[in-house]
């Protein structure tokens, strides 16, 4: 019952004139960028990030949280219009998506994934809301040593669900925490690599490197490859499925939503992994998996759910326990910082207008975006037109001039420059920026929780492995990192039972 | 790929060996009190290791049966990379002298180049939109104290 009062509580914040606006700027915003190719959630938040300054911490929060919830719903529709995912997460949903589209199906497939969207988005919040309090009840009782595992862990998870080589995620994540050292020293306040630098003292802006590795690398990559995107047209006829195609997807979209929600809860889970995992899920549980990837409506149902499922469930770990999953999360954990908001355990209690004005304006975005999504569409598609060359100086500007506007500092614009010339490097030499964003955040956080648990415990490692939850975070973060040797070795192991004996003469 | 790895693995390695050199100027401490040099020589002792092992992988797969055959990243213009890096330098360069529109202006008609040859006049208006547009939000609006430069001030 007390839930439902606060509910009540985050539903009159929400519902007020200025963050209504703020929620559908958010949701509108999002649906643009998830249609636009080259410009995703992080970035967009980034640029968007020194406007929020100003702005109430509620209303900012529910801004931001619309662009990154709001990027799922635009994704899908070019990439079942048009083949062309606006997203990483609605990649996925070309292979089904286009397929039905040029069988004359595309009002089916946008039907299906806007609703299935609103589904999976609204069950995800209903996961939030009842999940995020006993959570951070539970993390009331971490003391440090408990928290350096968890971070580790978290950092270990990233490096391995990040994508890509574990050793290179790992490398990311080391490479962030040392970025984050940079400045004064947490426990005693002495300068390291500062090199005499005054403005280096107060450490590299988060924000600043953010926007440097998400905006400008995005754009150098972009300006660099200038791929015209192939258009293929196709009719868009009616946006209805069929009773059939709804009884078909509502299975995979009942399965999407709770596998996005729980997928979405891992550091270094989020969206893209979701829509994978349920596409792979999916097609193995299908009587024809032959249909996949000739436009089966499963194979746009469970995608889209569970994308926009896990996009909302991201915010669990950010919630109670202030650790952000991804980098889109980790720039809302940077706004809520620059309000002086702490994220944690003790956000739920301790600022329960952000927490459940949040919730709220979750389940009013979702409303608006499957509103925004139907009649729009055409207005979505259209936006694709803006050919690029014309969005990168636009894009940049937003940049420069939000740098500048961290501190009012033109060495801020410099840093941000180099931050981007080391995000298009990163990106050429297959590295992932997330990682190293994420560390850097937690970077600070690590660092004083390893100094504390070893000053409490004199120096002992073994504190790490005596208390209970700690002992279980770090065996599991142990598990994370051999995995890959794990795998391998049990493959191998496979191989040998499986391959058959050489025949004798 | 594997020669972009190989690389990365040198480039990391080098910067972890400066990491561990300058950390190890640091007041370093000792597992019962750690000084602020302890988690950066650490953290530079791991970015080694991790890039001795990405090496090693590296190795592994040139020697690997199937090397050579990996598909190759398509290539981009480097030299529209290159000019875009030059001109944002520039812009930080000038920033303060030319003033935020005046500068903004110039860096949007250098982006907008290849366009120019063509529809100056747009080039043009969008160059003037740009600059002025997010001058009016950000310095008239958002009362962020721009560098308005000889022109403005």
């Amino acid at each position: 019952m007390e839930i439902l009062s606060l509910l009540a509580h985050g539903f009159a914040i929400a519902l007020t004139p200025t963050n209504l606006t703020y929620c559908f700027l958010g949701s509108f915003i999002g649906t643009a960028i998830g249609v636009l190719p080259g410009l995703g959630p992080p970035a967009t938040i980034a640029l968007l990030l020194p406007i929020t300054y100003g702005i109430p911490p509620t209303s900012a929060v529910i801004l931001l949280a619309g662009i990154f919830y709001g990027a799922m719903y635009g994704g899908s529709t070019t990439s079942i219009l048009l083949n062309i995912p606006g997203e990483a997460a609605s990649v996925v949903t070309c292979l089904d998506g286009y397929q039905m589209a040029r069988q004359g199906r595309a009002g089916a497939a946008l039907a299906v994934s806007a609703v299935g969207s609103f589904i999976a988005g609204t069950v995800s919040v209903v996961g939030l809301m009842l999940l995020a309090p006993p959570l951070a009840a539970f993390a009331l009782r971490f003391g440090a040593p408990e928290y350096f595992a968890l971070l580790v862990l978290g950092l270990m998870m990233v490096g391995y669900l990040g994508g890509g080589s574990m050793t290179k995620g790992l490398m990311m994540a080391v490479l962030g925490l040392l970025l984050g050292m940079v400045g004064l020293d947490p426990i005693m306040g002495s300068p390291r690599f500062t090199y005499g630098v005054f403005k280096l003292a107060e450490g590299f802006e988060f924000v600043l490197v953010a926007m440097g590795l998400f905006g400008i690398g995005e754009v150098l990559v972009n300006v660099e490859r200038r791929v015209a995107p192939e258009v293929l047209k196709t009719q868009i006829r009616g946006l209805l499925a069929s009773r059939e195609e709804w009884r078909a997807a509502s299975l995979p979209l009942a399965r999407g939503s709770l596998l996005g929600f729980f997928v979405g809860v891992l550091p270094g889970g989020g969206a893209i992994i979701s829509s994978f995992v349920a596409y792979a899920v999916e097609k193995k549980l299908s009587r024809h998996p032959e249909r996949f990837g000739r436009g089966a409506i499963e194979g746009v149902a469970g995608p889209e759910s569970a994308n926009n499922a896990a996009a909302t469930s991201s915010f669990v770990p950010l919630l109670t326990l202030g650790i952000p999953g991804n980098a889109s999360i980790a720039l809302i954990f940077a706004a809520l910082l620059i309000h002086g908001i702490r994220p944690g355990p003790l956000l739920v209690s301790e600022q329960p207008a952000v927490f459940w004005g949040l919730i709220a304006s979750m389940y009013i975005g979702n409303v608006m975006l499957l509103i925004l999504n139907f009649p729009l569409i055409r207005l979505w598609v259209r936006l694709l037109e803006v050919p690029y060359r014309i969005l990168a100086p636009l894009i940049v500007v937003f940049v420069l001039v939000g740098a500048y506007s961290v501190n009012n500092s033109v060495f801020d614009v410099g840093t941000t420059v180099v931050f981007g010339a080391l995000g298009y490097a990163l990106r050429k030499l297959d590295f992932e920026p997330a990682p190293l964003v994420l560390a850097m955040i937690l970077g600070p956080q690590l660092e004083a929780a390893l100094r504390r648990s070893l000053i409490y415990s004199h120096g002992d490692l073994l504190v790490f492995f005596q208390r209970p939850i700690a002992a279980t975070l770090m065996a599991l973060a142990v598990l994370v990192l051999l995995s890959p040797v794990l795998r391998w070795g049990l493959e191998r192991k496979l191989r040998e039972l499986v391959e058959p004996v050489a025949p004798r003469d | 790929m594997a020669r972009r790895d190989g690389i990365a693995a040198l480039v990391l390695g080098l910067v972890a060996g400066a990491v561990i050199h300058q950390a190890a100027a640091l007041p370093f401490g000792g597992a019962r009190n750690p000084g602020p040099g302890f988690v950066p020589w650490w953290a530079g002792v791991a970015l080694a290791g991790l890039s001795l092992l990405l090496g090693v992988q590296v190795v592994r797969a040139r020697r690997g049966p199937g090397a050579r055959r990996g598909v190759e990243a398509a290539r981009g213009d480097w030299r529209r990379v290159a000019a875009l890096l030059a001109a944002l330098a520039l812009y930080v360069v000038a920033l303060d002298p030319l003033g935020y529109p005046v500068s903004t202006f110039l860096l949007v008609l250098l982006m907008l180049r290849p366009a120019t040859r063509r529809a100056l006049v747009p080039a043009l208006g969008l160059a003037v939109l740009a600059a002025g547009g997010s001058y009016v939000l950000f310095a008239v609006w958002l009362q962020v104290p721009l560098p308005p430069g000889a022109l403005l001030r």
